[in-house]
């Protein structure tokens, strides 16, 4: 109760750049900053996190904010696995509450392609110990009882993959919390600091020139999601990854109307009602690329009509703000995470439209990375190598939207 | 009553009487009247209960802007009671508050709670026990959101008809500048379309005495062909595509130029208590007695920094307020207005604001002092009986959609705001939107603004330098004061509010700086300013200030949070449209329905899944005949001098050496080698070539060879005939009597050959025949045009009956082919499957001239073993597995899945298809199947389960 009262800075004003830190984290996101915030269990505090915007101005704030682990690959499903239950005591570990809500996540199955796909996922996620299933419309109709749950529509809901320890997060929460759980340790937190090249000679990376000037670093990693592959670019390591944009949008906030996370893939839509009572919904990512996040009318105009499909009696509320993110794909729709060719160059990238569901166990896995030069096994499939060596990862078939 | 005689310019209609009830009770109004009007002139002051400390809550801006009147009517939540106007009949009922408006329980949030409820207070609290989170989450949930949406499931009920309107010029905002702008752009010739959210055009200038003048420009407007559209808010400016909602029409408007002339948002002052009901805009005030004659208090208090306070000061005493006026500015502007207030004989205190609001749930009282340029009190101040504080906090150009578009905010310090400059080319800004305040600039800069849009069409205006000049000569804009960042910020007790939607007070953000967030967007999403339902239009100034007044950072540096779409709040059902899902159907689907088929979706189709007796069909099949329909079968015709060379680099097998009338079956990859679909490939003549692809592929099939078509620069053209053209397939032992019946072809075994390809009539219909067998039979697959489609399905169905012959849907053919081991792309096969990995080596020719598309990524894998290989299997057992269930490793981990399982009516045995690791990918090997905790084994095989040397199918 007396934190309640006190009024305690959660970080320091953006102090001034030293000359040199023993690890830059590139992006100030919830991929950079839990990589600084992990860094500090491991004894790693000369940190600097590096951050054109303010913190948790790209994907980490853009995110319709659902956390979910049943993915389709064994490598998947096991990677975020173990990024929900650290999420699920990270509040608790940061004296932070996070607003996790373990509401329940259903992506529903239109289709016969649809029922496959999910009964896959749900073996695959049920033999690596994740709580998900398959269920049929009865028992949809229980947890989600406002849906259109009839056969007289244009896409019967025929089944749907539920997995119970899905749900919704507040996601600028997770950002603060890790920045001064980061903070507290020493890492240094510079906010409206851009990176505008690196030095590298030969496997190395040896300065990162900023806005701010030029530092140098030990180990440099780059977690900067849509704009990953223009800074691995300046240590000139090609990425194989596209950038687009990805669209949301809330309606003004109204009483209790929806208790679980509703995907629908056939439909191109995702969506959750707040604990300030908004719907929160997204769609899928648009299939140009590009880096501008100003937001379509087709995107609006095609979201509320499948909305509607699930929801009639939504047409009433009112749509208040909409925004777009980027999202970094790569071939696969699995991470690019891990070591490069340059020695002291790591990267998280290739997000897509997860990243946010990953931050933990990323800041985990590089801080581990960082610290011992050694990629942990769980990160291991992801590796930039696999698409040289023909080993992906493909999360595609799940990936349609699904969130 | 507060009715006012009857005002020059009101827009109510004394003659229609309307009532209406509200929260169940009469309630009457005139036609004309919003429903805050009409109850505002019943007597009624408080009009919701506010968000978070459920505060009684007055009107605010009487125009449709604010969060202060949110009603719910119906199934709609979060009308704008300031707006909306009045039906007979209508049901209005309160938002947010138990039991009644009037009084609430929730109130005592505010009362006990307040103190412990600072802002972020929940990310503070409910730490521990975890376990004990989603208990207090529900209290929270329960006690969040306003309006209530309804829990029927019924049909949809709106229908928004989408109007797409292509222009000249869109002129956004209907006042004077907007009205000035869109007539001097259609006097010159250009096609005009004009859109205001107000449902009467005239913006200010209506309100402000110029109700005359508005008829004026209106008329001209209208007389000058321009298209108006009131009652019709913008909603955004997305690429020069601005969606304007009118009723249950969506325009969408597309033009060469557009003016926005949006006005200004009056802006609130921020002192102690200042959401007591009876604290209203005084544009507000005015505006309930201008336009609804509708009184707004009888003794007010002015607050103002600017002349328009004053201007509405005047106004408020001229229909019988008493009012006192506390200007902010030391001079009172120095202006003429000044110099009217004192001539009317109202008290006039210069230097002076407001500083707190007292009362019982609406305003008694209002503290009104000298304040400091910090905006400190500077002693106690005097006190004055009212029950109106009017304020006029200066003015906040309504600038998102100059932002939107692609402008740029800079904050100006003469007028207290921001002005966006750096407009796109195509994109104009008049009226206050571009900072003019005064009746003849704001349309002198609205008729530049008309005209420049012309000159960039090309046309020649006269006359724009002089009125750029004239416009220069104009007297400057009045001085605004900038108001303090707050007066008194409520003390102890009271709470000053910055942002009355979201119940943030100046104490919030103050406490949220020191706490970090310190910059405009991380105060907003940490004490949500800004985040309600009026969208920041009253409220991100003010916060803007307090934070700068907390950094020591100056409000231009602090900015302004990103300006986002919708610009107005807009109903789902209103964006989303007609409820219509295009689905397609074939040229015979009228016959499946006659027939009773399953009918369901397979891609963009409806297709039959069966007619009731899947394995009948399937049996009637193998022992006469069958008749499905695959017009859903995606066909193109490639046809020019390179069509051979094209398909050779579009396939990894090779076409061009097909002899004409022969057929060949291929698979696209992509250029990671992985199979993205399937199809066969006739070839007609020597240039000719009719390629088709599986239902849901062709739109991507076609879209790719079109592109590598232009990228390699062939001869040669591709053809969608997918809808044109239907299809039917002919199966079973009983197939060629069928058809020899219907033709004059020679059906027989030597002449016409599986794989062969002919032309023919049938039923009279000219038709070509490919003989290809999906599910493993004899089989003829009849293309035809599809307006004969139905005359075809008849003439086989009826010929057929003798013999046995059914229809047979998607299930029973899907049964079939499995027997055969013919794979389904897209079910068989997902986006990792190479043709190797599905066992298709064979149609991989590595030893082709030509590079193919995939040709790079096939050499690497043909050289590996495939790690997951696509095989038959049988289940000894006769458990059916799921499909999608997951084979498992030597090791036990997942490596594959069951991709196609059926029990089949002729083999009496469960049959399926599935990727299993290349280790276990031989004739005979067991495999362990997991589905849902069940264990199944299974034994693979890779040779059909029927007919496996393809005798039946040639014979």
């Amino acid at each position: 109760m007396r934190e309640l009262f006190r009024k305690r800075r959660m970080w320091r004003s953006r102090p001034d750049l030293k000359k040199r830190y023993d690890v830059v984290i590139i992006g100030g996101g919830s991929h950079g900053l839990a990589t600084a915030y992990y860094l500090r269990q491991l004894g790693i505090t000369d940190v600097a996190v590096l951050e054109k915007g303010y913190i948790g101005s790209g994907a980490a704030g853009r995110n319709t904010t659902i956390l979910r682990s049943n993915y389709k690959t064994p490598e998947g499903a096991r990677f975020y696995d173990a990024s929900v239950k650290l999420y699920e005591r990270l509040g608790k570990e940061m004296e932070f509450n996070l607003l996790f809500s373990q509401c329940g996540h259903l992506t529903l199955a239109h289709t016969d392609r649809a029922l496959f796909v999910m009964a896959n996922r749900a073996e695959v996620n049920r033999l690596q110990g994740i709580d998900s299933r398959l269920i049929g419309p009865d028992e949809v109709k229980e947890l989600a009882p406002t849906m259109y749950v009839g056969e007289d529509t244009t896409y019967p809901i025929m089944g749907a993959l539920y997995h119970p320890p899905g749900g919704i997060i507040r996601h600028d929460a997770v950002v603060w919390g890790l920045a001064r759980g980061a903070d507290a340790g020493g890492a240094e937190i510079h906010p409206y600091t851009e990176v505008t090249g690196l030095q590298r000679s030969g496997d190395r990376i040896t300065a990162v020139q900023t806005t701010r000037g030029t530092i140098q670093a030990g180990t440099v990693l780059n977690c900067t999601a849509g704009w990953s592959s223009l800074i691995c670019d300046m240590a000139d390591v090609p990425l194989p990854i596209t950038t687009h944009i990805l669209q949301a949008c809330v309606t003004e906030p109204v009483k209790p109307f929806l208790d679980v996370v509703i995907v629908s893939s056939q439909m191109h839509v995702y969506l959750s009602q707040s604990d300030r009572g908004e719907f929160v919904m997204g769609s899928e990512i648009e299939p140009w690329t590009t880096y501008r996040t100003s937001g379509t009318l087709n995107f609006l105009q095609d979201l509320t009509r499948h909305t509607l499909e699930l929801f009639p009696q939504l047409e009433q509320a009112r749509i208040l703000r909409s925004w777009a993110g980027l999202c970094d794909l790569s071939p696969d729709y699995s991470p690019i995470l891990g070591q490069t060719e340059v020695e002291n160059f790591h990267v998280s990238a290739g997000w897509g439209t997860y990243g946010f569901k990953a931050a933990p166990i990323v800041g985990k896995t590089l801080a581990e990375l960082v610290a011992s030069g050694r990629t942990p096994d769980l990160i291991a499939p992801f590796t930039l190598e696999r698409f040289y060596e023909d080993n992906l990862v493909s999360e595609l078939a799940a990936a349609a939207v699904s969130h | 009553m507060s009715r006012l005689a009857q005002q020059p310019g009101e827009r109510i209609d004394r003659s229609q009487p309307v009532s209406f009830t509200f929260d169940g009770k009469p309630a009457a109004g005139f036609a004309g009247d919003t429903i805050v009007s009409a109850l505002y002139a019943g007597g009624r002051r408080v009009f919701s209960r506010s968000f978070k400390y459920h505060r009684p809550r007055g009107e605010l801006c009487g125009c449709g802007q604010c969060a202060n009147s949110l009603f719910q009517i119906e199934g709609a939540p979060g009308i704008r009671g300031c707006s909306e106007p009045i039906r007979e009949g209508l049901r209005v009922v309160h938002q947010n508050a138990w039991p009644s408006l009037d009084f609430d329980v929730m109130r005592a949030t505010d009362r006990v709670g307040g103190p412990f409820t600072p802002v972020g207070f929940y990310y503070k609290t409910f730490i521990r026990p975890r376990r004990l989170w989603p208990v207090y989450e529900k209290v929270l949930r329960s006690a969040a959101g306003l309006g209530r949406l309804p829990r029927r499931q019924d049909e949809r009920e709106w229908e928004t008809e989408y109007r797409r309107r292509r222009c000249d010029v869109l002129v956004i905002g209907g006042g004077a500048a907007g009205l000035a702008a869109a007539t001097r752009a259609a006097e010159l010739g250009a096609d005009v379309v004009l859109c205001d959210e107000d449902a009467v055009l005239g913006g200010l200038l209506g309100i402000e005495g110029g109700h005359e003048r508005v008829r004026e420009l209106e008329g001209r407007a209208r007389d000058a062909g321009v298209e108006i559209l009131s009652g019709a808010p913008a909603l955004g400016f997305f690429d020069g595509l601005v969606p304007v909602w009118q009723g249950s029409t969506l325009h969408q408007v597309r033009a060469d130029q557009h003016v926005v002339a949006t006005g200004a948002i009056q802006q609130p002052l921020v002192f102690a208590d200042n959401d007591l009901p009876g604290v209203m805009l005084s544009g507000g005030a005015r505006r309930l007695a201008a336009a609804y004659a509708v009184k707004p208090g009888e003794r007010a208090v002015v607050a103002t920094v600017d002349d328009r306070g004053l201007d509405d000061a005047l106004a408020l005493s001229a229909v019988g307020l008493d009012v006192v006026v506390a200007d902010l500015r030391p001079d009172a502007g120095g202006g003429e207005l000044a110099g009217r207030i004192r001539a009317a004989g109202i008290t006039l205190l210069t230097g002076h604001t407001v500083v707190r609001a007292q009362g019982r749930d609406r305003v008694e009282r209002a503290v009104v002092a000298k304040v400091d340029a910090r905006g400190r009190a500077l002693g106690d101040g005097s006190t004055h009986d009212c029950d109106l504080i009017a304020v006029s906090g200066g003015s906040a150009g309504a600038l998102s959609l100059l932002l939107q578009a692609g402008g740029r905010a800079i904050y100006r310090p003469e007028i207290a705001g921001f002005a966006v400059t750096e407009l796109p080319a195509g994109l104009h800004a008049a009226g206050a939107a571009a900072g003019h305040d005064r009746a003849e600039a704001v349309e002198v800069s609205g008729a530049i603004a008309g005209a420049e849009a012309a000159a960039a069409l090309g046309r020649s205006p006269n006359g724009v330098a002089d009125a750029r000049e004239r416009l220069a000569q104009l007297p400057a804009a009045a001085p605004v004061a900038t108001p303090p960042a707050q007066a008194s910020d409520g003390g102890r007790r009271g709470k000053a509010f910055v942002d009355l939607d979201e119940d943030v007070t100046v104490k919030d953000i103050k406490r949220a700086t020191l706490e970090g967030y310190d910059s405009l967007e991380l105060s907003k999403r940490y004490t949500t300013v800004t985040m309600g339902p009026s969208q920041g239009r009253f409220s991100q100034l003010p916060a803007a200030r307090v934070l700068a007044a907390e950094t020591g950072l100056d409000l231009g540096t602090v900015g302004l949070t990103t300006a986002r779409p919708p610009w107005s709040t807009v109903p789902m059902g209103v964006l989303a449209g007609r409820p219509l899902e295009a689905a397609k159907r074939s040229a015979v689907h009228r016959r499946h329905e006659e027939l009773g088929a399953t009918v369901r979706w397979a891609g963009d189709w409806r297709r039959a899944y069966d007619y009731g007796d899947p394995v009948g069909e399937s049996v009637a099949v193998q022992a006469a005949a069958g008749i499905i329909d695959v017009s859903t079968l995606g066909k193109l015709l490639v046809r020019g001098p390179d069509a051979g060379e094209l398909l050779d680099r579009l396939y990894p097998n090779r076409m061009s050496n097909l002899a004409p009338d022969r057929i060949r079956y291929g698979v696209t990859t992509s250029e990671a080698g992985r199979i993205t679909d399937d199809g066969t490939v006739c070839r007609i003549d020597d240039e000719t070539f009719y390629v088709t692809t599986t239902s849901a592929g062709v739109a991507g099939v076609e879209q790719s060879f079109t592109w590598w078509l232009e990228t390699w620069g062939l001869n040669a053209h591709i053809t969608d005939l997918t809808q044109g053209v239907a299809a039917m397939n002919l199966a079973g032992p009983q197939a060629r009597g069928v058809l020899t019946g219907l033709t004059d072809l020679d059906c027989s075994a030597e002449a016409f050959k599986y794989l062969d390809a002919r032309h023919a009539e049938i039923a009279g219909v000219p038709c070509m025949l490919l003989r290809i067998g999906f599910v493993g039979e004899l089989g003829y697959e009849i293309h035809c045009p599809s307006v004969n489609a139905e005359h075809v399905w008849d003439a086989i169905v009826r010929a057929g009956s003798k013999v046995g012959l059914r229809p047979f849907g998607l299930e029973p053919q899907r049964v079939l082919r499995l027997q055969k081991l013919h794979v389904i792309v897209g079910q068989d096969t997902d986006s990792e499957m190479t043709p190797y990995g599905a066992g298709m080596d064979w149609i991989v020719k590595l030893d082709k001239q030509q590079d193919f598309i995939g040709r790079w990524a096939l050499e690497h894998t043909a050289a590996h073993e495939p790690s997951v290989r696509l095989v038959g299997f049988t289940t000894p057992g006769g458990e059916l597995p799921t499909e999608g269930a997951v084979v498992l490793g030597t090791d036990g981990a997942p490596e594959g899945q069951v991709t196609s399982a059926r029990r089949s009516p002729r083999l009496g045995q469960v049959i399926g298809l599935a990727t299993v690791p290349a280790a276990l990918a031989g004739d005979g090997a067991q495999i362990w199947i997991s589905d849902a905790g069940r264990r199944i084994a299974a034994t693979v095989t890779t040779k059909p389960f029927y007919d496996p040397e393809g005798e039946v199918l040639r014979s």
